[in-house]
């Protein structure tokens, strides 16, 4: 065998510089990688710096005029994005990026707040509770959801759930509201079941055999729901909401961006979430089960803290993914630049605005800049949220290291 | 065979295919490229077909990306021919003659119109000026006293409730005309549903029996009523043909083809085999077929004059 002899000198140099050459070129690929984050944030920066101070006679925008609302009498007062009817007049620049910014964070926001509980709840449960068999179907069909395109999941959102919703706005809610007593009820009755049906349905299959039941409770739900309607809201829910609460419906609003981008974030934060919990040793769970806690107690004072730095990671992904996504804004928000409270008013998000409108700004001009800035406001959520992301989670990881647990 | 040699014969096949037709009554051939509206990308695709019919070896290169892309490539002579939905603005003008010491040559070469457009079931058939205004804008510069939300307000017990609006994106032509021509050069309310493009307008708008929006004429469907434009003294009239090539219709425009021809020159042989075809009989069919509305008659024939093409025009 030639490796068992001691090697030639020649040989020996060959390799300690092809052990220096891949050193170079992986030192060369990070710096490269960092280098390119750090230009793309300068470039950003440098072109819109003409924007606020030029040396010569072309135009610039005030900095007040991006973020203070126009003063103005009644009805255009306020904080409005309308460029190019404004920019190279006159008139006072309405241009203010505060609603852009709104409408991202308020979009992400509802994104979040529809995807983490479902996402965190279908981890735990796969993770934990679910039989392994049923699991490994079940993972790689959540994670295939991952590779639908969003223009797809803003198309289905923007064109088929957005107009069934606003005429059917009873039935949705009557689905909501009736779903989780519906799944309490189903637990209820299965700890009722006697012994030879409960083996039967094993907790294990749940996912599997709760399926009928829930088609069941929602179909009670569509047909319940012309009569809670009738009982709790005189007949008409929309007119209820604008009478009563003074709310208005727009087809394409906050909510149904919400649980489109939900959709589109919900199996990034599944596989992450499901990964970082099944990763905690087996040994922490069952000493905590041999002492007597219930599957419950390991659940959330064992696993999940344990598990809390990749759960805490997961769900800043899903944010971070939340506010740069673009398509699925574009095509189911209506992209009216509000700001308001009413989540069924419709949004607008910057990464919206910059798709829909760089494209016919001319090159150079205070459009072009202004979009421009709003990217660079974008890269700085995505980047915080990113950071943030990273420091809680070292953070956490340092914590929690001696329970054995993993990041 | 070495790009090299493609390269140096290029000009020179190229050279050949255009002198070659004045020197015989050769058929003409060669590449039109043009640059600038979408709007009008359908009507510059079916020209181009017909023109490659009359002459197979002249092609049409359409390159779509909107009217504010013409001129640029106008003024640094990447193509000769822009396509525009909206007339060139001062600037634009003056960046040409800048350039080439002459101004540009306009033609107008179809009749379009913007209509706005409400549910098929929708009670609404007209709309005066500053009714119009009061409801897509906060600025209401042409006149009217209070904004319009609901659709009470015009005296309808159906649909109930607010109006919903919608329209194009701020970057596009049909956005800056509705501006200057309905608001009065105002602004548009911030609720107003900004669509990609004329056919999400419509389609929405066909879904909901509150929403109104306003789109190209070309984009109408059976699914969306036009609403007619009332004047002053209670005439209506409505976006037909007729009003629309008159001019009637206050929301009409003329879509432009801009030509960078020398003063003097005679046009290329290409592009008069072009412009022969856009102004003939045929080419104004196409523009009917295409939901347009064809020149004025007495117009298109001054325009071929003006450019020596001759009456004939069938």
């Amino acid at each position: 065998m030639p490796d068992s002899l001691p090697p030639s000198p020649v040989r020996r140099r060959l390799r300690q510089g092809r052990d220096r050459l891949a050193t170079v070129l992986v030192t060369a690929g990070g710096i490269g990688v960092i280098a390119a984050l750090l230009a793309i944030g300068v470039f950003l920066a440098v072109e819109v710096v003409p924007l606020f101070w030029s040396g010569g006679d072309t135009q610039t925008v005030s900095p007040r005029a991006l973020w203070s609302p126009l003063q103005a009498e009644d009805d255009l007062a306020g904080y409005r994005w309308d460029p190019t009817a404004t920019l190279g007049t006159e008139e006072p620049a309405r241009v203010s990026l505060l609603p852009l910014a709104w409408g991202t964070l308020e979009a992400a926001a509802w994104a979040l707040l529809i995807a983490v509980p479902l996402a965190l709840g279908a981890a735990a449960h796969s993770a934990l509770f679910m039989s392994p068999r049923l699991r490994s179907r079940l993972k790689p069909t959540l994670e295939l959801m991952e590779a639908l395109p969003g223009v797809v999941i803003g198309f289905v959102a923007g064109l088929v759930l957005a107009p069934w919703l606003e005429r059917h706005l009873a039935d949705g809610l009557a689905m909501l509201v009736l779903l989780v007593p519906g799944l309490l009820l189903a637990g209820a009755l299965w700890s009722r079941l006697p012994p030879r049906l409960q083996q039967a349905l094993p907790l294990g299959w749940a996912g599997l055999w709760l399926l009928p039941w829930l088609l069941l409770v929602l179909a009670v739900a569509l047909w319940l729901s012309p009569w809670l309607e009738a009982w709790a809201f005189g007949g008409d829910l929309r007119q209820w909401l604008e009478v009563r609460l003074g709310l208005d419906l727009a087809v394409r609003n906050a909510i149904i961006v919400g649980m489109a981008m939900g959709f589109a974030v919900m199996p990034s934060v599944y596989s992450l979430a499901e990964d970082a919990l099944s990763g905690v040793p087996r040994s922490l769970s069952e000493g905590a089960q041999a002492l007597g806690a219930s599957r419950w107690q390991t659940l959330w004072r064992v696993v999940l803290p344990a598990a809390s730095p990749g759960v805490f990671a997961a769900v800043m992904i899903g944010a971070g993914r939340a506010v740069g996504e673009t398509m699925i804004v574009l095509m189911a928000s209506g992209n009216a630049a509000l700001m308001t409270w009413n989540p069924l008013d419709g949004l607008r998000s910057l990464a919206a605005t910059i798709a829909i409108e760089l494209p016919e700004a001319g090159p150079d001009g205070l459009h072009y800049r202004l979009l421009l800035l709003a990217a660079l406001l974008l890269f700085l959520f995505t980047f915080l949220v990113n950071t943030l992301a990273e420091l809680v989670r070292t953070r956490l990881t340092r914590r929690y290291r001696r329970l054995g647990g993993v990041a | 065979m070495s790009a090299v040699l493609r390269h140096c014969l290029a000009p020179w096949l190229l050279m050949a295919m255009l002198v070659a037709p004045q020197t015989q009554a050769e058929p003409v051939a060669g590449t039109l490229g043009t640059v600038g509206s979408d709007t009008m990308s359908g009507l510059m695709l079916r020209w181009g077909e017909a023109l490659t019919r009359q002459h197979p070896g002249i092609r049409l290169q359409l390159q779509a990306s909107g009217s504010a892309s013409a001129p640029p490539a106008l003024v640094a002579g990447t193509t000769r021919l822009g396509p525009m939905s909206r007339p060139m603005n001062e600037a634009e003008r003056r960046a040409f003659i800048e350039r080439h010491g002459y101004p540009p040559r306009e033609l107008a070469v179809a009749r379009d119109a913007l209509v706005v457009v409400v549910h098929r079931h929708n009670p609404l058939e007209s709309l005066g000026r500053r009714e119009l205004d009061a409801i897509f804008s906060d600025s209401r510069y042409c006149g009217a006293h209070e904004g319009i939300h609901r659709w009470q307000q015009l005296g309808l017990d159906w649909p109930v409730g607010s109006i919903r609006l919608h329209g194009r994106n701020a970057a596009s032509g049909t956005h800056g005309l509705f501006r200057q021509v309905a608001l009065c050069d105002g602004y548009f309310r911030p609720e107003i549903n900004e669509h990609p493009g004329s056919a999400a307008v419509v389609a929405a708008v066909t879904l909901d029996p509150r929403a109104m929006g306003y789109a190209g004429l070309n984009h109408l469907t059976p699914g969306v009523k036009a609403l007619a434009r009332r004047d002053a003294d209670g005439t209506r009239h409505y976006p037909d043909a007729e009003a629309v090539r008159s001019g009637d219709y206050a929301l009409s425009r003329d879509l432009y083809l801009y030509l960078n021809l020398p003063p003097g020159e005679p046009l290329p042989d290409a592009e008069r085999a072009f412009l022969d075809l856009v102004l003939s009989a045929t080419g104004q069919a196409v523009v009917e077929e295409l939901g347009f509305v064809a020149l004025p008659e007495a117009r298109r024939l001054r325009q071929r004059r003006e450019l020596g093409l001759g009456d004939a025009g069938r």
